[in-house]
């Protein structure tokens, strides 16, 4: 019985492993946009945009943004959370997205992670993403930090057992103790984010978007991270995208730098130039 | 046409290839339900329960109305429409508003919508099976007569299964993007209840009103159910209720891709 469901599950990881996506996207009337996303870790390109725009429709209230579903007529205002991005990150990059609040880091993160999508433009993701998108790298509040370990487990496609080798190692690197089986909803946004850390960071992505997690840990957390996320780029053929504000820590692990203004890249470079360019602006 | 084609097969096809997480994520939600009370799954009864006592009471002894049911007890015909009804309830009230209820599945990580619906459905799915298991022991402890008839009842949830999906696939959308419709759709439960024949008969209604009724697919549900334990039908003997079901399950099924296909893109954006 269980080496058939083993097989099973086999079968349909290589399945989804081998899944290859490409979507074209027709926004009612808005343009068009198009996605190529599949598990490719040998591509050289591991993220690309090009020419990428995201609109958001900003409607008075709900009533009007349902009424707006069904009808054309109803008058919204828009706002470009993205605005004509291109950028390419290959292969084995670290990759800061410095910018202000508003400026789109966050989006231009959702995009690639495939929770959002563009409204105009391309993107291609090659290779396996692990997000922690706003400090939580997906956690449902109602049930404990090991309880939603294992459901992100399963989500990500691991067996019963890989899980269960896997959660002892995430729960040590959290530090969170006897806080693993509380509910997340107790959990400060520091334990959370070292939660979501210590998950996003054990399952071996191709690519690990890191979405100001660093930030909320303690200086001695943040340096474990910091260790960590080193570590394990210095053996794999890791991609990491990091999303901060502050520049000292873009610097401290990411060789390329993109500063966002507005939704678009208004420097592309270096990150000492990108730090650079971020301080004066 | 092709369009909506294409989109059917896309929300199967993440079905068929996320069906064994889905079947995880149906179990962790019967345990989110019933987490942190003490007694836990005795819950699953307690609830039903007491409505069903509740309910016998006010027919068999305030309103002298228990008469037996084509020769088999009140109770046990008021639970082979109550206890679906409880599904069927859940799914008109929360089955509409699936995304809200998940939304770290929505806008945290990569997730077909359209299974967040499976899941939730099979999660409430179990519970009434579980209900009607304990139905069944309860027949056979106390020597009620059980037939034949029974053994569609697998088909009859599979038919009730397909039909609560679509409609939580798409309403929910819909939901997440006005609170103002997912109060609306909440306050349908209460009519829906009333009128759909859960507690009373309706065979004995008017003519107009049953073949309203053949549209309903709440009084289908039940009916269906009590055809199991009760009248001892097969569910294809009324082609007539039957039909008008499948007609509605396709109606949905148009509906829910359209509104899958229009929405699913936006509902991240805006939850």
């Amino acid at each position: 019985m269980s080496s058939k469901a083993d097989k099973n599950s086999l079968k349909l990881r290589a399945l989804r492993a081998a899944s290859s996506e490409s979507e074209s996207i027709s926004w009612a009337g808005e343009g068009e946009a198009r996605i190529i996303r599949d598990r490719d870790a040998s591509n050289p390109i591991a993220v690309r945009f090009d020419h990428v725009y995201k609109t958001y429709k900003l409607y008075k209230t709900d009533k009007q943004r349902l009424l707006g579903a069904f009808s054309r007529k109803v008058s919204y205002k828009t706002i470009n959370a993205t605005d004509d991005l291109s950028f390419t990150v290959n292969r084995g990059d670290s990759l800061a997205l410095l910018g202000l609040n508003g400026a789109g880091k966050s989006t231009a993160l959702k995009m690639i992670t495939g929770v959002c999508y563009p409204t105009r433009g391309k993107i291609e993701v090659h290779g396996r993403i692990s997000a922690l998108l706003e400090l939580s790298a997906g956690f449902d509040n109602n049930l404990s930090g090991r309880e939603n370990l294992e459901m992100r487990c399963q989500l990500w496609g691991f067996t019963r057992e890989e899980t269960d080798a896997l959660i002892p190692e995430m729960h040590e690197f959290s530090e969170l103790g006897d806080y693993i089986d509380q509910p997340i909803r107790t959990y400060s946004s520091g334990m959370k984010a070292r939660l979501g850390f210590a998950f996003a960071s054990s399952i071996n992505p191709d690519i690990l978007v890191i979405d100001e997690a660093l930030s909320v840990g303690d200086k001695r957390f943040r340096k474990k991270c910091e260790e960590r996320v080193k570590s394990i780029m210095a053996k794999e053929n890791l991609t990491v995208l990091f999303v901060t504000h502050s520049p000292e820590q873009a610097q401290q692990f990411c060789t390329r730098g993109i500063v966002l203004q507005k939704g678009s890249a208004v420097y592309q470079g270096g990150i000492e130039g990108a730090c650079e360019y971020y301080d004066n602006h | 046409m092709f369009a909506l084609a294409k989109t059917f097969l896309q929300i199967v096809r993440d079905n068929w290839v996320w069906r064994e997480q889905a079947w995880e994520l149906a179990k962790i939600d019967l345990v989110k339900t019933y987490r942190g009370a003490a007694l836990g799954w005795i819950w699953l009864f307690v609830k039903p329960a007491v409505y069903i006592g509740v309910y016998y009471f006010t027919f068999a002894v305030g309103m002298r109305a228990g008469a037996d049911v084509n020769g088999m007890p009140f109770l046990l015909w008021m639970a082979a429409g109550v206890f679906p009804w409880f599904f069927m309830g859940d799914m008109i009230g929360l089955g509409s508003d699936v995304y809200r209820r998940y939304s770290f599945l929505v806008n945290r990580i990569r997730f077909p919508l359209s299974v967040i619906s499976t899941f939730f459905t099979l999660s409430k799915m179990i519970v009434l099976a579980g209900t009607m298991a304990f139905t069944i022991l309860a027949c056979l402890l106390l020597r009620i007569k059980l037939t034949i008839y029974l053994l569609q009842l697998p088909l009859v949830f599979a038919l009730m299964m397909y039909f609560w999906v679509m409609w939580s696939i798409w309403l929910s959308p819909l939901s997440a993007i006005s609170r103002d419709f997912a109060k609306l759709i909440g306050t349908l439960t209460t009519p829906f209840f009333w009128l759909s024949g859960v507690l009373f008969q309706l065979d004995e209604s008017p003519h107009i009103f049953r073949t309203i009724m053949n549209f309903n697919p709440v009084a289908w549900g039940c009916r269906a159910v009590r055809d199991c334990f009760i009248d001892q039908k097969w569910i294809w003997q009324q082609p007539k209720a039957l039909c008008c079901y499948l007609f509605v399950c396709v109606l949905v099924t148009i509906l829910a891709t359209h509104s899958y296909r229009r929405l699913h893109k936006e509902v991240p954006d805006v939850l």
